[in-house]
């Protein structure tokens, strides 16, 4: 079997996030569906509606007034939000792992996933742009599929790092051409497997050479920068270091002054201090002992 | 003890059991000073080249910025006996992206910053690792003074 297949393999026996995710999902794209069905369906998982509440009640969001049942939450905060924070909640303790080969000590790759969601929003935000409905859920993605590789780049650690480093070959790049897939793709498969819609699939495989994607989306434009200023930051920046390549049409598109690209830097640190509490999401609940 | 400095902030020690050190600089600078004499010694990890984009921010958090942080961090080792003189400067950080249209260059000017600043002070940057792709761990060990880097498990002097 070749290393690609033999990775395409491994994908196959990570564990599905939970099925109340995808009946979420489902229900979000069923315009029928009432308020009251979707809160009903979460308040029924003790441990989802727990971590909706501390998440939705966290700084970020601002509420003066504390948010204490499900449905409240849908209401202040919305269909789309509460799904994302769902969803956040059931990827907490997979992302919060530590991560082979990309040397990530446990947490930064949460924190790091974090920082894009917070980031794709902030930017469409400075721009004046509604953001999409789903860039928060697509930034907490956007790097699952190093979970997986991180396995197969340590064992061909060396290899890559030649390219990357001394060769100067973007780190995704590298991989591919040492193990016949990058990690977007290994995300991209993985996320098609957790039935995911396929914008975010796509998104999540392009983030990182965002012109071969089928057609230019805000959605890839939004999170390929807000990657861009997270490695900046160095935050859940690993062996891989910076070595990727910003995209220059994005860029064109994005158009960025020096200044708002430092703004939005110092935006999205704010915006992490904010969140407190998603960070501890994967953390096990000391209070329950 | 291990000091951890977070980003956007600081670590100083006058103490040579202390080690203080912080981790993952992208674009961010890192400097550590050490007075031998005063035996005092601080670290900073800074984000941002200038206080003037987010004035209100650097007022709560003056080390986000390398103009702020820096001149911080330099009046601490002052207030701690440390003299200009006698003060050894490392900076380690200031990575940047594979960006050949250097569409990005906030590394680079967090490195510019903090050259300009120590110039300023009379005091000479005595080595340094900065720029290229990579991600660095740094840190001053109290006991001798020295500064090292950790990059991808190898670690090296400074």
């Amino acid at each position: 079997m070749s290393r690609r297949n033999e990775i395409i393999a491994r994908i196959q026996t990570v564990p599905s996030i939970p099925t109340v995710i995808a009946k979420i999902e489902q229900m979000l794209n069923n315009p029928d569906v009432s308020f009251k069905a979707l809160s009903d369906l979460i308040k029924y998982e003790p441990g989802l509606t727990a971590n909706i509440l501390k998440i939705a009640n966290s700084a970020y969001f601002g509420f003066k007034q504390k948010i204490s049942s499900v449905q409240q939450a849908i209401v202040r905060l919305g269909t789309e939000r509460v799904h994302e924070l769902a969803i956040a909640s059931s990827l907490a303790p997979i992302a919060h792992s530590s991560v082979k080969g990309y040397d990530l000590p446990a947490g930064e790759l949460w924190k790091h996933s974090i920082l894009i969601a917070l980031g794709g929003e902030q930017i469409a935000k400075m721009k004046g742009i509604k953001p999409p409905d789903s860039v928060f859920t697509t930034g907490l993605l956007l790097d699952i599929g190093k979970i997986v590789l991180g396995t197969f780049v340590e064992i061909d650690v060396n290899p890559i790092m030649d390219l990357a480093f001394k060769k100067k070959i973007p780190f995704d790049v590298a991989e591919r051409r040492v193990l016949g897939i990058d990690h977007t793709e290994v995300g991209a498969i993985l996320l098609k497997n957790w039935n995911l819609p396929e914008e975010i699939v796509n998104t999540v495989r392009w983030h990182h050479q965002p012109s071969r994607a089928k057609q230019n989306s805000l959605l890839l434009d939004l999170v390929h920068s807000a990657n861009i200023f997270a490695m900046i930051s160095g935050i859940g920046t690993g062996s891989d270091g910076l070595n990727y390549r910003p995209d220059k049409e994005v860029m064109k598109r994005m158009n960025f002054t020096t200044e708002k690209k430092e703004l939005v830097i110092s935006m999205m640190m704010t915006g992490l201090n904010d969140v407190q509490d998603l960070l501890s999401l994967g953390l096990p609940d000391k209070s329950k002992k | 003890m291990v000091i951890t400095v977070n980003i956007s902030d600081l670590g100083t020690s006058n103490s040579n059991e202390d080690k203080i050190i912080t981790y993952s600089l992208g674009s961010c600078v890192g400097v550590s000073l050490y007075d031998p004499v005063a035996e005092v010694g601080s670290l900073i990890h800074c984000m941002l080249p200038l206080s003037k984009v987010d004035r209100a921010k650097s007022k709560i958090k003056p080390y986000m910025f390398v103009d702020t942080g820096l001149q911080a961090q330099l009046k601490i080792m002052y207030d701690n006996g440390a003299t200009k003189k006698n003060i050894v400067a490392k900076v380690a950080g200031g990575s940047k992206l594979l960006d050949k249209k250097s569409l990005f260059r906030i590394g680079e000017r967090n490195y510019t910053v903090v050259r300009k600043i120590l110039w300023k002070n009379n005091i000479l940057i005595e080595n340094e690792d900065v720029g290229g792709t990579k991600s660095r761990t740094m840190y001053l060990v109290m006991e001798t003074g020295k500064t090292y880097l950790k990059i991808r498990g190898e670690e090296i002097e400074l």
